[in-house]
């Protein structure tokens, strides 16, 4: 993955540029991101500083990218020619653990979600709204259709690929379920499958390929597990009566075929058709005595800027403590963490992991526990969250963090 | 298991020789085994027990039962077929078995077969509502929505009786999003008793969230309606449908109708006039307001209608003014006044005459600038009420409008009369506030700051902001003689604003300025005076007003709002949209940190054409 990354040479500086702080002093860190993304659409390279005053990005300064910065609100210093060039100097500096990657083009962004407005908010969604960041949705029907090659990122964040609608089984009679289960029926008859868990696992399949031919991929909450569920049962119905009307495979477990899998292996899967929680990938919430929003965090793993540059973006932040926050799937367990996948964050003393990113083929995969950064705990039905409140959340840069991943790749997909 | 072993037991001791084999004591221990080794999922062990269990008594219908579903459980469905097969041959009556073989089919796989199999069942007894009742619960099972409504539809044209599985059909119906047809059937359930309508909205309300599908329902409820203009029900569902379409004018014909058929005496149709009027459907609800008043002018919903219609028509105004469309408000005003001149003269001795009068004199003070009518009305009010809740209100604009005719003396005895009188709540603090102000109009502000310091203890208080407001003002302001003239002429330039003297005010104001430059007040006077420059349309002098306080005051705390208040004259009354943004952008450069710069973005981003 290193040697697809235009890690950049010193560039002409031009008389002036326009440094965009990412450490304490932003005052929008989120909607930089979105502000990075829209120059990009206009053909502005950036540079993004690893490890630089919590990873600033510089841009060649022009009345245009000023008064966008001034509009969105964040705040930015304009750099002379020569302080551009200490600032270059100093971040490529063998003795400093920084580096400079390039981003050049701006990534078309696919979010795998329903058309079908669900109760609960999507981190992503709201993420890539408040900055800014145009994405198209996708479900199914596109992912089956062969879509997905259109795209350089994809996001899931509160999915199911085990058909199990989420098992949110104490809200089946309430009426989104009851179209969500429909509408998940109707698409899996026209796509020729008898079953919504044999087209859910279809899906899966499809995206684990695009990764493979080297697509982003980055999920959340249970996003992350029921994918690599969905690939290792492929086959075998795990899924209890509740949600599709017949028992299990009496086999279940001993079909599970883990080598199909991205990130995990040697878990069991959960077939309580009652219980809200789908396998033991995920740990679950804190212990009581730590489910507290004051003293639940994670730390976020420091990498060398120059020698791994990938889990130096993602991790990206100006703070190395994050706040932690309770999904479906919250964090992962670290015994069913396959070998070769590279732990971003953790949860401190505890055998669990938040945030983790892998190659599979030319592609990349990041998943990230928890469902929404700023709401320590979402229920079902809530308002979703003001990301207005929260401009410089850290928890949310993370996510952002990977839709300016695929902009400084340089290789064309083999899509 | 408890349930099961009462099953066996009275399989053991109750069940007829004809239908079952005795069933021994062993057999019972060997079938509790078996039924362990099931909950332990040891179906490789309990499966065989099953089959000799059932072998050696097979009229047991607990042991073919446990046995079926074992096979289900592993989804050994070829064998659970040929047992119900198995099963079938000896019953008398197989339906029960066909309909079970059907669904095992289907978990097999085998749809077609599945649907044959179904299909014969009702081809045995095609006149038996029961038997297709049962075909249609085993495709609930397997979520076959679509097959249950063919099968029960079927079953209906068969039997020839178009009123069967109403309700099985409607609820089929709205599960596969098909409103309108689950709204015809429910048609025809009030058809033969209205008194289910609320059963009828009770079900229907889990599936109103998708407005396509809630207006594909409206057809046939007006067809139904047509067909039979006496059922009140179906005109009720009808309403219900269109206020959720927020088709008010719609709605309110089906009221209407309902009104004049039930002989409401106009009782509903005021309760629509509010609904509408919630919606912001004004001219419907000024419609039905007016049709209760007209057609029941001696109904007790008459009084409250012609209020309702005021106070609509004053709420009404406030939008229009909001949206700065300063005539069509006054207007609104004016009709909302001659309701309550009207209401005067219809019902002189009803309970809302004080309110109602209040409001009249409310209106004639703050928005037609008829102070003379204005006294009028509140002194009688005041003189007619004593005690009432309207007589306060109005005794509190009696002072408000002494103020505005500069009779300071007069306010002040009748805002210390109300203090008096009520000590707390609301009118009582407004009072307290009002009384500060005039000691500040007066050049009183010792008595005006103790009045304000005390007033602010009560942070729960409404106007606690605004006695911190004049309290802050006056420590700021005071000097640089011991008159405090600078502060002595801002606070008359305040009078002469309420008084609506403003002309006189930016003359005080411009006096002020001239005299006191360095004075800490200046920036304070400077703003109002672009604000009243603003108010009295003189948009240029108030642009250059408003933008010389950031150059002369560059420390300002009014130096952000300033640049805001011009940006927004420049977008709303000159059209400069140019300038507008220029403007704002300058509030965003000069003043990152202002509290207005999302205001400013946002301001920016509407008028570059973007959506927010």
């Amino acid at each position: 993955m290193v040697a697809v990354l235009v890690m950049a040479a010193p560039k002409a500086l031009t008389a002036q540029d326009l440094l965009v702080p990412m450490d304490n002093s932003q005052t929008d860190h989120l909607k930089a991101y979105g502000l990075v993304y829209w120059s990009l659409e206009r053909s502005v390279e950036v540079d993004w500083l690893l490890n630089y005053r919590g990873g600033s990005f510089l841009m060649p300064r022009t009345g245009e990218v000023e008064s966008e910065l001034r509009v969105r609100g964040i705040s930015y210093e304009a750099l002379s020619a020569s302080a551009a060039a200490q600032v270059m100097a100093e971040v490529q500096s063998e003795d400093a653990n920084t580096s400079v990657v390039r981003l050049e083009k701006p990534p078309e962004i696919a979010v795998y979600a329903p058309d079908q407005t669900l109760p609960w908010d999507d981190a992503v969604l709201l993420a890539l709204t408040y900055a800014e960041v145009p994405y198209e949705m996708i479900y199914d029907e596109e992912v089956l259709a062969g879509d997905l090659g259109r795209y350089d990122w994809l996001h899931l964040h509160h999915e199911d690929f085990t058909g199990q609608f989420g098992k949110f089984f104490n809200y089946r009679s309430t009426a989104w379920y009851i179209e969500q289960q429909r509408e998940a029926e109707l698409a899996a008859r026209r796509a020729g499958f008898r079953k919504v868990p044999d087209m859910k696992a279809a899906v899966a399949q499809e995206i684990k390929a695009y990764v493979g031919e080297g697509g982003f991929l980055f999920a959340m909450c249970s996003g992350t597990d029921t994918f690599d569920i969905a690939l290792a049962a492929s086959g075998t119905d795990i899924v209890p009566s509740e949600y599709d009307n017949d028992p299990i495979d009496p086999d279940a477990l001993g079909q599970l075929d883990f080598s199909r899998t991205l990130a995990f292996e040697n878990f069991r899967p959960i077939f309580n058709a009652r219980e809200y929680e789908h396998s033991d990938i995920d740990s679950g919430p804190p212990p009581p005595q730590l489910r507290n929003p004051a003293v639940d965090y994670f730390t976020l793993f420091e990498f060398s800027a120059k020698y791994d540059p990938v889990p130096t973006m993602l991790t990206q932040n100006h703070v190395a403590t994050v706040k932690g926050f309770i999904g479906q799937t919250t964090n992962f367990r670290k015994s069913v963490i396959k070998p070769n996948v590279v732990i971003l964050a953790e949860a401190p003393g505890r055998d669990e992991v938040r945030y983790l990113n892998g190659t599979f083929g030319q592609g990349t995969f990041t998943f990230y526990g928890g469902h929404d950064p700023e709401d320590y705990q979402h229920f079902v039905g809530e308002e979703p969250t003001d990301l207005s409140l929260h401009k410089h959340s850290p928890g949310y840069r993370l996510i952002l963090n990977n839709i300016l991943f695929p902009a400084a790749k340089k290789k064309k997909q083999k899509t | 298991m408890r349930l099961v072993l009462t099953l066996l037991f009275f399989a053991v001791c109750v069940a007829p020789p004809a239908l079952a084999q005795d069933v021994d004591n062993s057999e019972v221990e060997r079938f509790q085994l078996a039924e362990s080794l099931l909950q332990a999922g040891q179906f490789d062990r309990a499966i065989p027990m099953l089959e000799d269990l059932l072998a050696s008594s097979p009229g047991t219908h607990v042991f073919y039962e446990r046995l079926r579903q074992a096979y289900e459980e592993v989804k050994r469905y070829d064998e659970a077929i040929a047992l119900v097969e198995r099963q079938m041959a000896r019953a008398t009556s197989p339906e029960v078995f066909l309909v079970e073989k059907g669904r095992l089919q289907f978990l097999a796989g085998l749809e077609s077969e599945a649907r044959s199999t179904w299909e014969s069942v009702v081809a045995r007894q095609p006149s038996s509502p029961s038997v297709y009742l049962m075909v249609y619960r085993s495709l609930l099972q397997v979520r076959l929505f679509d097959v249950a409504i063919e099968i029960l539809e079927s079953g209906r044209e068969r039997i020839g009786n178009p009123d069967l599985f109403r309700t099985d059909l409607a609820q089929l119906y709205a599960l596969t999003s098909q409103l309108d047809k689950a709204v015809s059937e429910y048609l025809g359930l009030l058809a033969s008793n209205p008194g289910q309508l609320s059963f009828v909205k009770s079900r229907l309300g889990p599936y109103m969230t998708d407005s396509s599908a809630i207006a594909s329902a409206v057809p046939p409820v007006e067809s139904a309606v047509a067909r039979d203009p006496l059922n009140r029900s179906y005109r009720e569902l009808l309403t219900m449908l269109y206020v959720e379409l927020e088709r008010y004018e719609d709605a309110y014909q089906v009221v209407q109708a309902v009104d004049r058929l039930e002989k409401e005496e106009g009782s509903m149709l005021f309760a629509f006039a509010q609904t509408a009027a919630d919606g912001g459907a004004w001219n419907v609800a000024v419609n039905a307001f007016e049709e209760v008043l007209k057609r029941y002018p001696a109904s007790p919903a008459s009084p409250d209608a012609l209020r309702g219609l005021g106070m609509m028509q004053e709420k009404w105004a406030q939008q229009f003014a909001a949206g700065m469309e300063p005539d069509s408000s006054q207007a609104h005003y004016s009709a909302a006044l001659a309701t309550y001149e009207r209401f005067m003269i219809d019902f002189p001795q009803h309970a809302h005459v004080p309110d109602v009068l209040t409001r009249m004199g409310r209106l004639q003070q703050d928005v037609l600038g008829d102070l003379e009518s204005a006294e009028r009305i509140l002194s009688e009010v005041t003189a007619r009420y004593p005690g009432t809740r309207p007589a306060d209100e109005a005794a509190f604009a009696l002072g408000q409008l002494a103020i505005m005719t500069d009779r300071l003396t007069d306010a002040r005895i009748r805002f210390t009369r109300i203090v008096t009188r009520l000590r707390t709540g609301d009118l009582a603090d407004a009072s307290r506030l009002e009384l500060a102000r005039l000691h500040f109009y007066q050049g009183q502000f010792d008595a005006a700051l103790q009045l304000a310091e005390a007033m602010q203890e009560n942070s729960f208080s409404d106007v606690s902001n605004d006695a911190i407001g004049l309290k802050v003002l006056i420590n700021e302001s005071k000097g640089p003689d011991s008159l405090h003239t600078a502060l002595r002429r801002y606070a008359r330039s305040q009078l002469e604003i309420r008084q609506q003297n403003k002309e006189q005010a930016v003359l005080t104001l411009n006096f002020l300025i001239d005299e006191f430059g360095d004075h800490p007040i200046v920036d304070d006077a400077r703003f109002l005076r672009a604000s009243v420059l603003a108010d009295l349309g003189r948009v240029a002098d108030a642009t250059q007003a408003y933008l010389e306080i950031p150059l002369m005051h560059p420390m300002s705390f009014f130096g952000d709002r300033s640049i805001f208040h011009a940006a927004t004259l420049a977008r709303d009354q000159e059209g400069d949209q140019e300038r507008a943004i220029e403007l704002f952008e300058r509030l965003l450069s000069e003043y990152p940190r202002s509290l207005l710069v999302q205001d400013a973005r946002t301001a920016i981003r509407l008028l570059r054409g973007e959506q927010v």
